[in-house]
């Protein structure tokens, strides 16, 4: 029943002109980033960089694969922080999601609250890092860089808010009259339902753990706990900073890593999670629902 | 429900025993107890003061400012005249339960005074839970005292503190007003048919053993830290022990005052406010527009570029954004000067990059929120919009008439998140983005960003970051407070909380 009127081509005409415009801006960075990593090194430095490849070379690849122990430390890292703390936080993230979201629960709004009142108020970031570093005693091990991260309270609210939208509240009624505890109902009716829910929680979980840096500066001691974005991070910054330093004394530049290398490190950290993005998307719009504190 | 009704509804409760004479006892122990806090009541007293000011080494300067006995809230003042850090963190929490303990009192009586007004379906229960609590803490408060006493003894070897009359009259009495008001709410239960916690967990253990993780992370990860709010009054440094440096008052907060506060305040909000309205209405603009494509692929497609950005991370960012507005070999300058134009300096030139920190902000943001707001319009039934058509209704009029205002409570939500953030700043944002390039500091410091440069540079102004941090954190909590106060008030199926 489509209504065939002027306004409505219109719209068609528009629709597709802002979209595409948005679509390329959001891949345009992603080309650069990565015919840049393609491009030799000394054609960037004469000709600066570009859209599209000039000279196609895998050079800096070879370059970073060349000593590859650094990198696959901190990829071996990145991904026992992602596995752990993923797993760990969507296993409680749900089971908490549960709780508040049991219309027979009596304190269900005051422990949502609870665990909302930590985004609104808290110590701040000394407090926090003394907690770990001072009191627990956590600084140079790998606990306290995937244990801070393993709670997000809105990705708990969303998971309550999910629960509550895909589990009727009847079927859970006619469960415990067949005798089901809440153990059971958990189990068998309610978490496998929550597909789309714990897709989308998880992946947004685990984009958090893939792109920490800040607890790896935090928390680390040696570089061998680094994460991989703090690895990336150190390079970065390390080049820059020697650079400036080349540029009083007379230091010789070429050993730095270049432009180029920069790049295809960062291809290579991103790579992993980009992956993931498409298995889960088909669940996110159903899995993506926002819902008010208090339920 | 009006009042009469819920009575009606609950025939029990409306016998409520509002005048039994353990009502009256506890409701006199909770105002006794109020009265035992005010500042006039000296709880905490110093003996043999000579050999005790000997001990701790003061000066006559300093022992001129002393008394020779203090009441919970100016002992803080000791500690700081008499520079005895040590016993500064206790004497603060028994600050801050005696706050607890006087704000519990106070709203307890005050629904005393109005119990045959304000019964509701629970009768009186919710008197009874007030009134243990302000017991709970007062009796927390003799307790703590004493404790403090006994440490500080212990620290300076000699028995130069003493706790007062009325830490031991506060600990009786608020043990005789617990057991009344716990008679009281034990028949009050079975009146009106409510259940205590203890049965609660009785009956609910299981959902209690689920919720034992998480009430342990948040324990460690943000309400212990809590405590550390105490170091914003101190001079902070690592040689005295966390617990043991100077206890300053509100020095830091002055220092505050003084320096950044106004402009970090600026900072932050503005950044907050301009990412939180062209943020929103560019997800809904665009969410609108994905929404009504009709080609499958073209929709996910489009939708999948759009949420890309989301995934990369602040370091891949950095790089970036380095490699787009670098003055070299940078994209923008190397097309600047293509087609004949001077290169720009970006990274010297403070007034571009609230331009750029936004730009990029929304670059990463946008699919994300687009997708919230998306998934409320395939909610939305389509009978509305085929009701539209029939009545003649354009694509417009269908939006401007069905789709926003049903994105209005989406909206309202996520605005009220927002807004709970509002003092945050995005740091790692911020802190890739600009990092220590100091010449950009005037635009683009914020509370976030400063405290962790000050206590990663200089880690003297610990205290002083502390203090950044509680003044932020208030200040947000303050306005998310209210802001939810206002939206409940107007309309309470909106407010967050």
């Amino acid at each position: 029943m489509k209504i065939r009127d002027r306004s409505g081509r219109g719209f068609n005409i528009m629709k597709g002109i802002l979209l595409a415009i948005l679509s390329v801006l959001c891949v345009l960075p992603f080309i650069v980033i990565v015919s840049g990593s393609f491009t030799s090194n000394q054609e960037i430095i004469r000709n600066g960089f570009s859209l599209l490849p000039r000279g196609f070379t895998t050079e800096a690849y070879n370059t970073i694969f060349e000593t590859p122990e650094d990198i696959l430390q901190a990829y071996k890292m990145n991904f026992y922080y992602t596995a752990i703390g993923t797993a760990l936080g969507l296993i409680i993230i749900t089971l908490t999601a549960y709780v508040i979201s049991r219309k027979e629960f009596k304190y269900r709004n005051k422990v949502s609250f609870l665990i909302y009142f930590t985004t609104i108020f808290g110590g701040g970031m000394i407090p926090w890092y003394l907690m770990y570093a001072n009191v627990l005693n956590l600084r140079g091990t790998t606990l306290a860089i995937w244990f801070p991260a393993l709670i997000t309270p809105f990705l708990v609210i969303l998971m309550r808010t999910f629960i509550v939208g895909a589990v009727p509240d009847a079927v859970v009624e006619s469960a415990k009259i067949d005798g089901a505890g809440h153990w059971r109902i958990f189990w068998q009716i309610v978490l496998p339902v929550l597909g789309p829910g714990l897709a989308t929680v998880g992946l947004f979980q685990a984009l958090g753990y893939w792109n920490d840096w800040y607890r790896s500066s935090m928390f680390s001691t040696s570089s061998k706990t680094w994460s991989l974005q703090f690895y990336l991070y150190d390079l970065v910054n390390s080049t820059q900073a020697m650079r400036q330093m080349a540029q009083y004394a007379n230091v010789n530049t070429a050993d730095l890593p270049t432009q180029s290398v920069k790049l295809a490190m960062s291809v290579v950290a991103t790579g992993p999670i980009l992956i993931l993005y498409p298995f889960v998307q088909r669940y996110f719009v159903s899995g993506i629902t926002v819902g008010a504190v208090k339920g | 429900m009006s009042v009469a009704a819920i009575r009606q509804s609950n025939p029990a409760c409306r016998q409520s025993v509002t005048r039994h004479r353990n009502i009256y006892i506890a409701a006199a122990a909770s105002a006794l107890l109020l009265l035992m806090l005010l500042p006039v009541i000296h709880w905490i007293f110093l003996d043999q003061t000579e050999a005790l000011f000997e001990v701790m080494k003061l000066k006559a300067s300093a022992i001129k400012k002393l008394d020779s006995s203090y009441s919970i809230f100016t002992f803080l003042a000791f500690v700081q005249d008499s520079k005895q850090g040590v016993l500064g963190l206790w004497s603060f929490i028994l600050l801050l339960i005696a706050a607890a303990a006087a704000v519990f009192h106070i709203r307890s009586l005050v629904l005393f005074l109005l119990r045959n007004r304000t019964a509701s379906k629970k009768g009186l229960l919710s008197m009874y839970s007030r009134l243990q609590s302000g017991m709970i803490f007062s009796l927390l408060l003799s307790a703590g005292t004493m404790g403090l006493v006994l440490f500080a003894n212990s620290q300076y070897g000699m028995a130069g503190f003493r706790a007062g009359v009325p830490v031991y009259a506060s600990a009786v009495i608020s043990v005789i007003g617990y057991l009344a008001s716990k008679r009281m709410e034990r028949e009050e239960r079975i009146l009106c048919r409510e259940h205590g916690f203890i049965e609660e967990v009785r009956r609910n253990w299981i959902l209690f053993l689920f919720l034992v993780p998480c009430f342990v992370f948040f324990l460690i990860n943000n309400y212990l830290p809590m405590a550390g709010v105490y170091f914003a009054f101190t001079q902070f440094n690592f040689r005295d022990s966390l617990f043991a440096s100077p206890f300053v008052g509100f020095k830091n907060f002055e220092f505050l005052l003084h320096s950044e506060i106004v402009h970090l305040t600026a900072n932050t909000i503005l950044y907050n406010l301009v990412f939180i309205v062209v943020g929103n209405i560019l997800q809904i603009i665009f969410a609108i527009l994905i929404s009504q494509v009709a080609n499958k692929h073209l929709k996910k497609t489009s939708q999948t570029m759009i949420f890309m950005p989301y995934f990369v991370s602040y370091v891949i960012l950095r790089v970036l954004v380095f490699n787009m507005f670098e003055y070299d070999v940078g994209l923008i300058n190397n097309f600047m000067t293509s087609i004949g134009r001077t290169k720009i300096d970006f990274y010297n030139t403070p007034s571009y990059w609230p331009w750029i920190i936004t730009l990029f902000y929304l670059w990463k943001n946008i699919g994300y929120g687009m997708v919230v707001y998306l998934a409320t319009i395939t909610g939305i039934s389509s009978e509305y919009y085929e009701a539209a058509q029939i009545d003649g209704a354009n694509i417009y009029q269908q939006i401007r008439y069905i789709t926003v205002p049903l994105l209005k409570p989406t909206f309202i939500i996520l605005l009220l998140y927002a807004l709970g953030g509002i003092m945050k700043g995005q740091f790692e944002l911020f802190y890739q983005l600009v990092g220590n390039n100091g010449t950009l500091f005037s635009t683009t410091d914020i509370f976030d960003t400063y405290v962790y440069r000050i206590t990663t540079t200089q880690p003297l102004s610990m205290g002083l970051g502390t203090a950044a941090g509680l003044f932020q954190s208030l200040f947000g909590f303050i306005v998310i407070i209210l802001t939810n106060f206002f939206i409940k008030r107007k309309n309470p199926e909106y407010a967050l909380f």
